[in-house]
């Protein structure tokens, strides 16, 4: 039969989070979806709907009132998914950063994949990240078909075996292979 | 045999229509578009993807709109009965507005809501195009509509008001309020995902066939013309599509009942006195 996985890089659907951004990096993702920059010639949609999305793109640092429904729209994503955390603000915190009611970037809460920097980030980095988080999606849903090896092989010292540890971290199998 | 061909390969040309008229939207906005097969490199994508269960009716009954939207299409090019299509029509929408209510979220109720008034505004001119087709051509059988000479003559009201039909069930603007994404996300499809999802999309695609079958009766027989119209109103529709805004339910239902309704009646009347 034909292979299905290598279709996931072609239609991947948006879902756009302002976790309190002032909205300057929101009009350049609109601008990167409008006739001059088209990002629909990738397939891709602005579905705003967390359920039938693949890359999750967020604007802002986060403030404390959006944190909760940050981790709530990256949890009711299916996988595989991706993350792209748009603007200086959402990297690092940018201008915001140690202030009060903001914390220092999403990656506190959430796992991100890539980072675009700039205040506002033009809509050229927004694509070039998009094409870059495709390459990520395929690997990512190649990574979900693989058998995945829990723990190394225990060792033992002098007769007694030692599994204290043997246990793997995210990602450590692959630097072994 | 070419019919039974016709039924199943159904769901392959309402994608391929679709897809062709992402493309003919995005060339209208100077764009380049979509490449013509991104519905189906969608459809592959949602197959593979991790699918939610939010509860079991709400994927059966999304599942059922689609089955019962495909038995629609296959009657239509059976040539059966006109009124039996739309009520048959009337109750693949049934399941999705069930569906929508079967789930929590108010978005969902939202949409099935607005999916109930917008079913409301057009059956009314649907069954009064079926009975303008029973008062010209003598019979409800789409068999013997198609064998007669072209109604959109005498039927020319009727096809007004159901060009005011077409972007109501194919979630075009001005009247897409039913769906309206970034305002209610969808609508009754906000809690679908993965492969569930996948059936309401190819559900979306047998309403363009659906809606064209329907549009090319008021041809009959001449097949030219039915060509004619169909590219005439499908570019019409894009383009009144990419030109207008979203417009309310109220004024949906006002516009469309109101006028739509007033076009029909003139036109029966028409046809019974004339």
């Amino acid at each position: 039969m034909f292979d299905l996985k290598k279709y996931r890089k072609k239609s991947p659907w948006i879902l756009h989070y302002n976790a309190g951004s002032c909205n300057g990096c929101d009009i350049e993702i609109l601008a990167s979806l409008s006739p001059k920059y088209d990002l629909e010639r990738f397939g891709v949609i602005n579905t705003g709907n967390p359920k039938q999305s693949d890359i999750f793109l967020v604007t802002g640092p986060v403030t404390y009132r959006s944190r909760e429904r940050l981790v709530e729209l990256y949890t009711q994503m299916p996988e595989p998914k991706v993350v792209i955390a748009v603007g200086s603000c959402t990297c690092t915190g940018g201008v915001f950063r140690d202030m009060y009611n903001v914390e220092d970037g999403i990656d506190r809460y959430i796992p991100v994949d890539v980072y675009i920097a700039g205040c506002a980030a033009s809509p050229e980095l927004i694509i070039d990240g998009i094409v870059k988080a495709l390459e990520i999606l395929e690997q990512k849903s190649k990574e979900m078909e693989k058998p995945h090896k829990l723990f190394r092989e225990a060792t033992s010292e002098g007769g007694i075996v030692n599994r204290r540890h043997s246990a793997l971290k995210v990602g450590e199998i692959d630097e072994e292979n | 045999m070419i019919e039974s061909i016709f039924i199943i390969i159904a769901p392959i040309i309402g994608g391929l229509l679709y897809g062709f008229e992402r493309v003919v939207r995005a060339r209208m906005q100077n764009r380049q578009g979509p490449p013509l097969l991104q519905p189906f490199y969608d459809m592959f994508k949602l197959i593979d993807k991790q699918a939610f269960i939010v509860n079991p009716y709400h994927t059966i009954l999304g599942v059922m709109h689609f089955i019962t939207l495909w038995i629609v299409v296959a009657f239509i090019i059976m040539g059966q009965n006109l009124l039996y299509v739309i009520f048959l029509h009337l109750l693949s929408s049934i399941f999705l507005i069930l569906a929508g209510f079967s789930v929590k979220s108010v978005y969902s109720h939202i949409g099935s809501n607005r999916e109930l008034l917008a079913a409301l505004a057009y059956e009314p001119i649907l069954i009064m195009m079926a009975v303008g087709f029973f008062m010209v051509n003598g019979s409800f059988d789409i068999a013997v509509i198609r064998e007669h000479g072209a109604s959109i003559v005498s039927l020319f009201l009727l096809f007004l008001a159901y060009l005011m039909v077409i972007p109501i069930k194919l979630k075009k603007s001005p009247f897409d309020a039913t769906e309206a994404h970034q305002e209610i996300v969808g609508g009754v499809e906000i809690e679908f995902s993965g492969i569930f999802f996948e059936f309401l999309y190819m559900a979306k695609w047998l309403e363009y066939i659906f809606v064209y079958l329907l549009l090319m009766l008021f041809a009959g027989d001449n097949i030219l013309l039915g060509i004619g119209l169909f590219i005439g109103v499908f570019l019409l529709v894009n383009l009144v599509d990419n030109a207008t805004a979203r417009i309310k339910m109220k004024h949906l239902i006002t516009i469309v009942l109101g006028l739509g309704l007033t076009l029909g009646i003139c036109n029966l009347i028409g046809l019974a006195y004339v």
